[in-house]
């Protein structure tokens, strides 16, 4: 096993370094913390990947994780920063306020985390779609509502 | 104080986890309305029910309305029974999303569950299918006093027993309450009798001296543990040990993991079925036999006044099938369902996009010798840890039994199981062997391999269970679980019991019984 383990550890680092994706390493492992200062490429590769693939190649099984290289709805920002923000298809919302996240047991990603999560998506892939997003634009969708007091 | 700011008050203080059991203690999760084996009599001659996947609420489902006397048939994803009802033993495969293939190499009898591993005495129904199809079951330890709770950032790293975190916890907020009570500082609140009685349940509680202080003696070293234990003959005698100050205990925040098993779905009694979760699925899948098609994808769900047919494509041949009956019992995953076109009204559509799965993460570790037993004395139950592996579970079974062992060397939710899911599996075990061995710093040494299972990467759910947010739940779940002319939802999601086995089984009987009515209601003609 321990012989299995190393090579296919290999493999997969060696199939991540010819596809030029930043490997995951430890930088956000500690703690929650760490997470406010991740850019959109560590988002990519810490969070999305874990559904939308290395490489944004996406998954079929039951249902289908969307493949994000070549995805023609990347052509409109707004669609896919509403769905970092709002989540789809069983898909975590990101945009919960900070104080939230705990009752979906999600993570809080801040706007300019969002727009850079989604400028990172849109320009890597083989994606080339339009011009980067600011986090003014991302403040200026909806965002997921907060639940109602409960007594 | 609303009920939302104390969660979030104690959400900030300690966590998603204590916040999840404070909301199961003030009632959010709540008692299994299982009030035994359901009556389905009469059923119309010839009436058939498709039911759509085979985990617990769908063959729950299929044994009750076969024994009634209605045709069924399940469609099931897997090239197995049970669904998130698993175990993987030794010689198993499993393929996840993105490809990675994991081949487990436990030793024969050793298993881990990556799903559901724990039964509360109270989720009655789940526990009556156990007893009606011979799963044999067996005590789940959800505290055990000896085994740790771990915090990188105190006492230096080194972890503590539970049992001492509790008495020192308990034994000092006793005192200072006693004291507070001496110096008549509650007078307002309690009377002078109340008082006395208090003081000396304070002392019971605490293990408190006749001083009322909590310090290093025999009283206290029957909660805490000795330095040196009571034995027999010239060396008997026993050294008490010394408890740590209040401030240690709270500003290691270990406090956090005291109440691990004063919830209500945590408190002792619970169970494991012997040899695995799955035991149950598998006990299931034998009983239902040739009802379950396995390998069967269903691509699409259209209902007519007359009748359910379900479009499937069998994963092995890739030829495409249909099956239809009078009415359809759907127990897929939201994540899934979301994506088969089916003709439900807009309130079921709406209310199957609404709910986001969990990410969580499991992985079984095994090692050469069982040295959580042999070095540290700990049998059964869980270790905390503020590490991104949050626990570490001990083998509830098999108790000094000379060969290799199985550990949940981690479970994990939220941003961790997030990242986690991210990596490849072997980097998920390296990263779990690699944090455990700070608790157990054996694990170098002893380990031997393991298996990593990332719910998000299921095929077959895509993602752990339903996260029904007060908002979503005001707004959708009776929309979920209303039937939508011929087609009715089943499964922990259409439950308050998320992500227990036991919201599967009730949400199934809830559902079939509302079947049945409209079935009788309709007759033969239906």
């Amino acid at each position: 096993m321990k012989t299995r383990l190393a090579l296919t550890l290999a493999l997969a680092a060696l199939s991540l370094g010819l596809s030029g994706l930043a490997r995951a390493d430890d930088s956000l492992f500690t703690s929650k913390e760490g997470i406010e200062h991740a850019d959109g490429a560590s988002i990519y590769t810490h969070i999305c990947q874990g559904c939308h693939m290395p490489g944004g190649l996406g998954a079929i099984g039951a249902g289908h994780y969307p493949k994000l290289a070549g995805d023609p709805k990347l052509s409109s920002w707004q669609y896919a920063a509403f769905t970092v923000l709002n989540g789809r298809n069983g898909m975590p919302p990101f945009g919960l306020p900070p104080d939230q996240v705990w009752e979906t047991r999600t993570v809080h990603l801040s706007d300019e985390q969002v727009a850079d999560v989604v400028n990172y998506i849109r320009t890597h892939f083989g994606n080339n779609d339009g011009e980067a997003i600011t986090a003014a634009q991302v403040k200026a969708l909806p965002h997921p509502s907060a639940p109602p007091a409960q007594d | 104080m609303t009920r939302r700011e104390l969660f979030k008050m104690i959400g900030m203080a300690a966590g998603g986890a204590a916040m999840y059991q404070a909301m199961s203690t003030l009632g959010y999760a709540a008692e299994s309305p299982f009030k035994g084996p359901i009556d389905l009599s009469g059923a119309p001659k010839g009436a058939s029910v498709l039911i759509l996947g085979s985990g617990v609420a769908g063959m729950t489902a299929a044994y009750e309305l076969r024994n009634a006397g209605y045709k069924v048939q399940i469609l099931e994803y897997n090239n197995r029974p049970g669904g998130r009802n698993w175990s993987i033993r030794g010689g198993d495969s499993y393929t996840e999303l993105g490809g990675y293939t994991q081949h487990c190499e436990f030793d024969k009898g050793l298993y881990i569950n990556p799903g559901p591993w724990r039964i509360p005495y109270h989720h009655r129904g789940l526990l009556h299918y156990c007893k009606i199809l011979g799963v044999p079951i067996e005590a789940f330890f959800q505290i055990n006093y000896n085994a740790y709770l771990h915090s990188s950032k105190a006492f230096g790293g080194k972890p503590q027993r539970y049992r001492e975190i509790k008495a020192d916890y308990q034994g000092h907020v006793a005192e200072l309450l006693s004291k507070a009570t001496r110096q008549h500082s509650l007078d307002d609140a309690i009377s002078k009798e109340d008082a006395e009685k208090l003081l000396e349940s304070l002392r019971s509680w605490g293990a408190l001296d006749k001083d009322f202080k909590y310090g290093k003696n025999l009283t206290s070293s029957e909660r805490r543990g000795y330095e040196k234990d009571p034995g027999g003959g010239l060396t008997a005698v026993p050294i008490p040990s010394q408890p740590m100050g209040l401030s240690d205990v709270l500003d290691s925040g270990l406090w956090q993991g005291i109440p691990s098993g004063d919830n209500y779905d945590m408190q002792t009694a619970l169970f494991q079925p012997v040899g695995g979760m799955g035991r149950i699925g598998e006990a299931f899948g034998r009983e239902l036999g040739s009802v379950i098609r396995y390998n069967s994808k269903v691509t699409k769900i259209e209902q007519s006044e007359r009748g359910v047919t379900a479009t499937y494509v069998d994963t092995a041949t890739g030829a495409t099938h249909s099956a239809s009956a009078d009415w359809c019992l759907c127990t897929i995953p939201l994540p899934v369902l979301a994506q088969i076109p089916m003709n439900v009204g807009q309130k079921m559509a709406a209310a199957i996009s609404a709910v986001p799965y969990a990410s969580a993460i499991k992985v079984g570790l095994q090692f050469k010798r069982r040295f959580w037993e042999e070095d540290d004395h700990i049998y059964g139950g869980i270790s905390y840890t503020d590490l991104p592996i949050t626990n570490i579970g001990y083998p509830n079974c098999d108790y000094h039994s000379p060969g290799k062992g199985v550990l949940l060397g981690a479970y994990i939710w939220g941003l961790n199981a997030m990242e986690f899911t991210a990596m490849t599996p072997p980097e998920r075990v390296m990263k779990a062997v690699e944090y455990g061995s700070q608790i157990h710093p054996q694990y170098k040494q002893e380990f031997d391999n393991g298996v990593a299972v990332a719910w998000h990467r299921s095929p077959f759910t895509m993602g752990c269970y339903g996260m029904w947010s007060s908002d979503a739940r005001a707004k959708h779940y009776e929309d979920l679980c209303r039937i939508d002319g011929r087609i009715a939802l089943a499964g922990e999601h259409a439950s308050y019991l998320g992500g227990w086995q036991e919201g599967g089984v009730t949400s199934a009987l809830d559902a079939i019984g509302r079947i049945h009515q409209r079935a009788v209601a309709q007759g033969s003609k239906a």
